[in-house]
């Protein structure tokens, strides 16, 4: 059994629904219509793009080729982090790189190999689309760690200098927040396995129902893939947020100002 | 001998631009009562910040123990000097916690006397069970408070003490400087615009004049 094929004219047809939130936005005065044409554009391009480019991608089925995707894949995941919290590229590169690559990366390598049994470890069909789930789902949890600990230590930078000169190590200092803010960034990934089967059903195990899976099939898989989504987002933000202090501190054990991107310029 | 242990040794302090602060000289031997006096913005704060590594001169040096003060020896210095501000929030959680956390921190090898700390409560006025009271619910007079008790319980023998009374009443207030000034053994570096400090064997020292 295979999936229905969605025909170009069938797609116009799905298109053709993206009225009705413009014509809400329209009624109502939203002001959502520029940005529903300019986003719909963008998803139809990249998607687009992507299609064709994977479509070379699993045929070439060259694991050089494969890994060298994933690692541009990884380095825009990381410009995207630093770019979003405002924080210098240059000089967090290497700690960000680091924990996408190691949260990510070998737990994939672990998941291909004893979790999914695979005999190329690089299978293109495989490799690129749960690395891509991991990665998008560790990117978000970075982005929510890192931001929240460089912000709260900023703002709350009196308080962490009294803990050091109430005797804690640097380490010990960073400690709480670093706590709070992997507890933040978890939140969303435990929240999305506690639901998953009623509240929702996952993008993944739809798309293989549809495929033509059975469920039970597509439920392992579903499984497999939140349990690594959850390791991968505590590894990725979990060394995100401690390789990053071993360049952002001082060795006076202090927060550097220049690691922020100045807002004046 | 009785050595130095902070020396502050021609420091200048400047902002940008700006000279706050000119070839500054001080000597503090072990239980001297330093009170440095000077305009706001004369860079008194950041004299006393200096020793705990969370500020810098521009130029000249600083000594403790003899030793040049840098990113190695400031760590030590750390497990010496007890910094008390003025700055009041400090935790998040119960007081009791605060404590708890704080005698966890591996520079603080000694246990905490739960019979001295009972005894300070009661010293600074504290009538209530603080303890367990959010830290946050505190009123700005009772965490200066904390902070101060704070600081004493974990022993320490240098104490850097940025404006600690500035939001105590004035029979605490003599009560804070009391117990700080009776230590004899206890090195004091104060700056305060209380007068409860300035008594007999505190010395003033003009910062920037």
């Amino acid at each position: 059994m295979e999936a229905y094929d969605i025909s170009n004219l069938a797609l116009v047809a799905c298109f053709l629904l993206l009225a009705i939130p413009l014509l809400v936005s329209h009624y109502l005065k939203l002001g959502i219509i520029r940005e529903t044409v300019v986003s719909a554009s963008r998803m139809i391009l990249q998607l687009i793009f992507v299609g064709f480019f994977l479509t070379v991608l699993f045929d070439l089925n060259n694991s050089i080729v494969n890994l060298l995707w994933i690692s541009v894949m990884v380095l825009m995941a990381t410009h995207a982090t630093i770019n979003d919290i405002g924080l210098d590229l240059k000089k967090l590169l290497l700690p960000t790189v680091a924990s996408f690559i190691v949260g990510n990366f070998l737990l994939l390598l672990y998941f291909n190999r004893f979790v999914v049994n695979l005999e190329n470890l690089f299978d293109a069909r495989y490799l690129i689309p749960i690395f891509g789930m991991f990665l998008g789902n560790s990117l978000r949890g970075n982005i929510v760690s890192i931001s929240n600990f460089y912000d709260t230590i900023k703002r709350n930078e009196n308080r962490y200098l009294y803990s050091l000169s109430l005797g804690a190590k640097k380490y010990e200092a960073i400690l709480p927040y670093a706590r709070k803010s992997l507890k933040l960034a978890l939140k969303p990934s435990i929240a999305s396995m506690s639901t998953v089967g009623i509240v929702s059903l996952p993008g993944m195990m739809t798309g293989q129902i549809i495929a033509g899976s059975s469920p039970i099939l597509a439920i392992k898989y579903q499984m497999a893939i939140m349990i690594g989504i959850y390791v991968s987002t505590v590894m990725t933000v979990t060394i995100g947020i401690f390789m990053t202090t071993r360049s952002s501190f001082d060795d006076y054990g202090i927060l550097k100002e220049d690691i922020f991107k100045s807002t004046i310029d | 001998m009785n050595s130095e242990v902070l020396k502050y040794k021609d420091i200048s302090i400047s902002y940008g631009e700006k000279n706050v602060l000119s070839h500054f000289d001080l000597d503090i031997k072990k239980g001297d009562r330093i009170l440095l006096k000077g305009r706001s913005g004369a860079g008194k704060s950041t004299l006393l910040k200096m020793p705990m590594g969370f500020a810098h001169q521009t130029s000249g040096n600083l000594y403790f123990n003899n030793s040049l003060l840098d990113s190695n020896t400031v760590w030590d210095a750390r497990k010496r000097i007890a910094y008390v501000s003025q700055d009041l929030d400090i935790y998040e959680g119960s007081v009791n916690e605060f404590i708890e956390e704080v005698f966890s921190y591996s520079f603080n090898e000694g246990k905490l006397d739960r019979t001295k700390l009972r005894r300070l409560l009661v010293y600074l006025g504290f009538e209530k069970d603080v303890l367990d009271m959010d830290f946050e619910d505190l009123s700005g007079g009772e965490k200066q408070r904390i902070g101060i008790i704070m600081s004493v319980l974990i022993g320490k023998d240098i104490y850097l003490l940025d404006e600690i009374t500035s939001s105590l009443d004035i029979a605490l207030k003599e009560k804070v400087a009391n117990y700080f000034l009776e230590r004899k053994d206890w090195t004091l570096v104060i700056i305060s615009h209380d007068d409860v400090w300035e008594k007999e064997n505190v010395k003033v020292v003009p910062v920037g004049v």
